[in-house]
């Protein structure tokens, strides 16, 4: 008898990313060792483990953003839908739009809410008109849960919203180039309880669209929030498997010692 | 798994503190049992008595039991082995207590006997009684080492149990054809008896819980019980 209640598990899915070996060094010193994970399409996926241990690293992996880091060297594979992102065909800018992501602090662009929302589909050209574009900001800033509170200050700078508004703004930009993937690094670390709770509804309904890839240090929010679960320690992945597992019934020493308090 | 001290030594002390409760409340329950069997043995309403008002005190520290659960899972969020612990503590909690009710529902039943007159009966009582004790000693012993095939072997055991409590149906009932007159005290015999059955099924429990702690699943839900009883006797 298995008393787990499955939500989802990661045999019966899609896989959206799949990893495979990756090493990443900064200069002399290896940060990730050898990891392998596949990340599930339309679900949430949380990355966990103590600081230093990878997970942001990993994370900025799926979309290049190391490419911007000179030391880094990344080698192994990561595949999205199949194809190589480390490939020399492959465009990183456009790769970010499929591929967005959202940072610990809300860094919204010194421009108006409207223009913080539309600058992905100008530049990327996804729109016609001044109406298709009106409609886009709306839809992304709807389905960010933010468009009742900013309808009538679209014109306003982003950066006079709340903290929690802000990073509500950065996920509509983020899902304003109809991205595939999310990946959202300690989105709510800088948040109040109540913004962290609409961001955490809202990862919930990201994921009927998008594949998120979450790193938190809150293991209540990983546990919250996500279907899978990775635990990193040490540059390695350690525990890769279902959240209710994870949280209730580890396999590793480390993974229990971690979730339970027992060392950081 | 084996398991380090907390980062936050308090949450330790929670833990301990619960811990220290339920081994109180088992001693207790221990107590409560084998001093009821004593009662029937040696006629004492006395310590009977002294029985009926233990259990007042396994009440209360099942309330502070389900108390420091509910404070340390609100203010520490356990995870894994360490809420397994605490459900674990609140259903052994819960267990012990109405292991002690029994017990002391067999001490009441004592009072009655000793103002009967003796019969042979009785010492089969005790032998049921000893081995039930035994049993719930056994599953404590294994709660406390966290000991899970001490605790699958109690839970495959105590069928042996039901068989006894059959044997026992069996000759109070053939007592009572033999001599109407001793229905009334047959009757009392046979709440004892099931009495034991049912506390033997609650170490068997204790003995789930213990092996839910440390792995992490069920033990099973095909333990081997004894076969229901029939009434073929009475025909």
């Amino acid at each position: 008898m298995n008393i787990v209640v499955k939500d989802a598990s990661l045999a019966d899915t899609e896989i959206k990313i799949l990893a495979r070996d990756v090493n990443v060094h900064y200069g002399t010193t290896q940060a990730i060792h050898n990891v392998d994970v596949d990340i599930s399409d339309k679900m949430v996926t949380a990355l966990i483990g103590p600081s230093g241990c990878g997970k942001s690293t990993f994370l900025r992996c799926l979309n290049r953003m190391n490419d911007t880091i000179d030391s880094c060297r990344i080698t192994g594979q990561i595949l999205l839908d199949n194809q190589d992102i480390y490939d020399r065909e492959v465009d990183p800018v456009l790769l970010r739009a499929r591929v967005g992501m959202v940072f610990q602090k809300p860094n919204p662009f010194p421009k108006s809410v409207y223009d913080n929302v539309a600058y992905g589909p100008r530049i990327h050209g996804l729109v016609n008109s001044r109406s298709d574009l009106d409609n886009v900001v709306e839809k992304c800033l709807k389905r960010a849960a933010l468009w009742r509170e900013v309808k009538d200050r679209l014109h306003e700078p982003g950066t006079g919203l709340s903290g929690g508004q802000q990073q509500r703004l950065c996920i509509a930009r983020a899902v304003a180039t109809a991205p595939e993937v999310l990946l959202m690094d300690e989105p709510c670390s800088a948040l109040d309880p109540i913004a962290t709770a609409q961001i955490e509804e809202l990862i919930d309904e990201l994921r009927l669209n998008y594949s998120v890839v979450i790193v938190t240090h809150s293991m209540q929010q990983a546990a919250r929030v996500s279907q899978n679960t990775a635990f990193f320690h040490l540059g390695n992945l350690v525990e890769y498997g279902e959240t209710t597992k994870i949280f209730t019934n580890p396999e590793d020493q480390r993974t229990q010692d971690y979730i339970t308090g027992r060392f950081g | 798994m084996e398991v380090g001290p907390h980062i936050v030594s308090a949450f330790d002390k929670d833990l301990v503190a619960i811990q220290a409760r339920i081994s109180e409340m088992g001693g207790l329950a221990e107590d409560m049992l084998s001093l009821a069997v004593d009662a029937i043995r040696s006629r004492d309403v006395a310590l009977a008595e002294q029985v009926i008002r233990m259990d007042d005190r396994l009440d209360a520290l099942e309330l502070e039991v389900e108390d420091v659960a509910q404070v340390t899972i609100a203010l520490r969020q356990p995870m894994a082995q360490d809420l397994r612990d605490l459900l674990a503590a609140l259903k052994i909690a819960t267990t012990l207590e109405r292991i002690g009710d029994l017990s002391e529902n067999i001490a009441r039943r004592a009072i009655y006997l000793a103002g009967r007159k003796r019969v042979r009966l009785s010492s089969s009582i005790v032998r049921m009684g000893r081995q039930t004790s035994q049993q719930l000693s056994e599953v404590l012993n294994a709660y406390i080492a966290r000991d899970t095939e001490a605790a699958r072997g109690i839970w495959l055991r105590d069928v042996e149990l039901d068989d006894t409590y059959n044997a026992l149906f069996r000759e109070v009932v053939t007592y009572m054809m033999e001599d109407p007159r001793t229905i009334g005290l047959g009757s009392q015999m046979l709440f004892v008896a099931k009495n034991l059955e049912r506390i033997g099924d609650h170490t068997t429990h204790i003995a789930e819980s213990v092996y839910y702690i440390v792995e992490g699943e069920p033990l099973g839900d095909d333990r081997p019980k004894g076969e229901p009883l029939s009434l073929e006797i009475l025909e």
